[in-house]
């Protein structure tokens, strides 16, 4: 009878950085999912409004995060989500995850998948399943 | 300045996430790291939440990073319950991206809870191992423990703000000993000038051996450049101070000490958290021996 009374939070020790690129300037999503995910044990760093994907992709590497969330409410999703994979690898942190979420049309899902991200979230999606995805895709 | 090596951000990156994540016990695994013989400057700026250390701390940069590579290290508090933690400090240090010279890095305190965050003083070495000439250290804003900082870093700075009660806050804590440099910030906000005149008769009180540091009292203003080249000039000042002092070897030795005990706070965390609801049950001298027992039981190569 030697277990500890807390289990381990799904996403402990992990840092995340959330990101908002292009021009739309709605980020109570981007922090309820910051929370969210500090909540289950991560280290979230948030950009702040309007970064562009050199600037988001230039912190990731700075701030050593296993994975880089886009929130993009614009419209832009697949232009904006190549730029930042893009300049990741550029900067030799292609094994750096990436997963979005936003307003994202299921039927633009499959090409986003194919860039490489990792997990895309929507609005509808139960925030207790993101964190149960993104646990699972990070360990 | 002994590198020309440009920075490699990635490296970097990752050993101070490694870092971070070390156990107490990968900590004491790792060999006697050699005396650097061209340590990075360390600036602290510490004070109460909302003191407007973040934004001080963008500006200063800002004019600091001509001298040479420029790192700052940024805490926040991470939640006691699951260990996470929101950093944003890096929000209000907007204008600093893009510059290949200089580094920002937030971090969580962990489990610490002295305003620092956990493996710190290794992180601070690895600063010094990536060739950086000075570091910036910002403290979580706790307002009382500062014992902590004081020994990380051999230029502290404490930023007030006027009219919070800060006065009397410091003189409780024990703060003016512990500052080489007090600010009171948001100077254009009314009372800061008698804030700065309490703290200054308040620190008159110190006593002060001929040639030792008397810290000085600015006032700052992230809207008044002159104010923020004041204080870079003040720390300037320290430092040259302390390079003709013997403060240095003052600072070493509690920072060993500081080194040891955290290692070992962190292995006594770990053991406890380990436990049961039934070891809690047992007397506590039984407890206590036990937990003595766990800790003696691994390996440390030496």
């Amino acid at each position: 009878m030697n277990t500890p009374l807390q289990p381990r939070p799904a996403l402990a020790g992990k840092r995340i950085l959330i990101g908002k690129p292009g021009l739309d300037g709605h980020d109570i999503g981007a922090k309820i999912v910051a929370l969210t995910l500090r909540n289950a044990g991560a280290e979230v760093i948030y950009t702040g409004l309007r970064r562009s994907p050199l600037q988001i992709a230039q912190v990731a590497v700075d701030e050593g995060v296993d994975a880089v969330g886009l929130s993009i409410l614009s419209g832009s999703h697949k232009e904006l989500v190549a730029d930042v994979m893009e300049q990741l690898r550029e900067l030799k942190a292609a094994d750096v995850k990436v997963f979005v979420g936003g307003t994202i049309p299921a039927e633009d899902q499959p090409h986003l998948r194919e860039l490489g991200v990792a997990a895309i979230f929507t609005a509808d999606m139960p925030l207790a399943e993101v964190v149960r995805i993104l646990g699972e895709r990070l360990a | 300045m002994t590198t020309t090596a440009p920075l490699d951000r990635r490296a970097l990156g990752r050993t101070l996430s490694a870092l971070a994540n070390a156990s107490a016990l990968d900590l004491a695994q790792r060999p006697l790291r050699p005396v650097t013989s061209n340590p990075a400057r360390r600036i602290g700026i510490t004070g109460a939440p909302g003191a407007g250390k973040s934004t001080l701390l963008g500006h200063l940069a800002l004019l600091r990073r001509a001298a040479g590579r420029l790192g700052v290290l940024a805490v926040d508090p991470s939640s006691p319950k699951t260990g996470g933690a929101i950093l944003g400090d890096r929000v209000r240090m907007d204008e600093l991206d893009g510059a290949s010279e200089l580094y920002i890095r937030s971090l969580g305190s962990r489990n610490t809870s002295d305003g620092l965050a956990d493996n710190l003083p290794e992180m601070l070495d690895a600063m010094d191992d990536f060739g950086f000439a000075e570091v910036m250290l910002e403290t979580v804003g706790v307002g009382q423990v500062e014992y902590a900082a004081r020994a990380q870093v051999d230029t502290l700075v404490l930023v007030l703000l006027p009219d919070s009660g800060d006065t009397v806050q410091a003189m409780k804590a024990g703060i003016m000993e512990m500052a080489d440099i007090f600010v009171v910030n948001k100077a254009d906000l009314s009372g800061a000038q008698k804030m700065a005149a309490d703290i200054q008769r308040i620190a008159a009180l110190s006593h002060h051996d001929p040639g030792s540091w008397v810290p000085p009292v600015l006032l700052a203003a992230a809207s008044q450049p002159a104010s923020i080249l004041a204080l870079s000039e003040a720390i300037d000042r320290h430092q040259a101070w302390l390079g003709a002092s013997y403060r240095q070897e003052v600072l070493h030795d509690q920072r060993a000490r500081y080194r040891l005990r955290r290692l070992l706070e962190m292995r006594i965390t770990q053991v406890i958290a380990e436990q049961g609801v039934a070891f809690f049950a047992a007397p506590l001298a039984e407890q206590l021996l036990l937990t003595l027992e766990l800790l003696r039981r691994v390996s440390v190569r030496p």
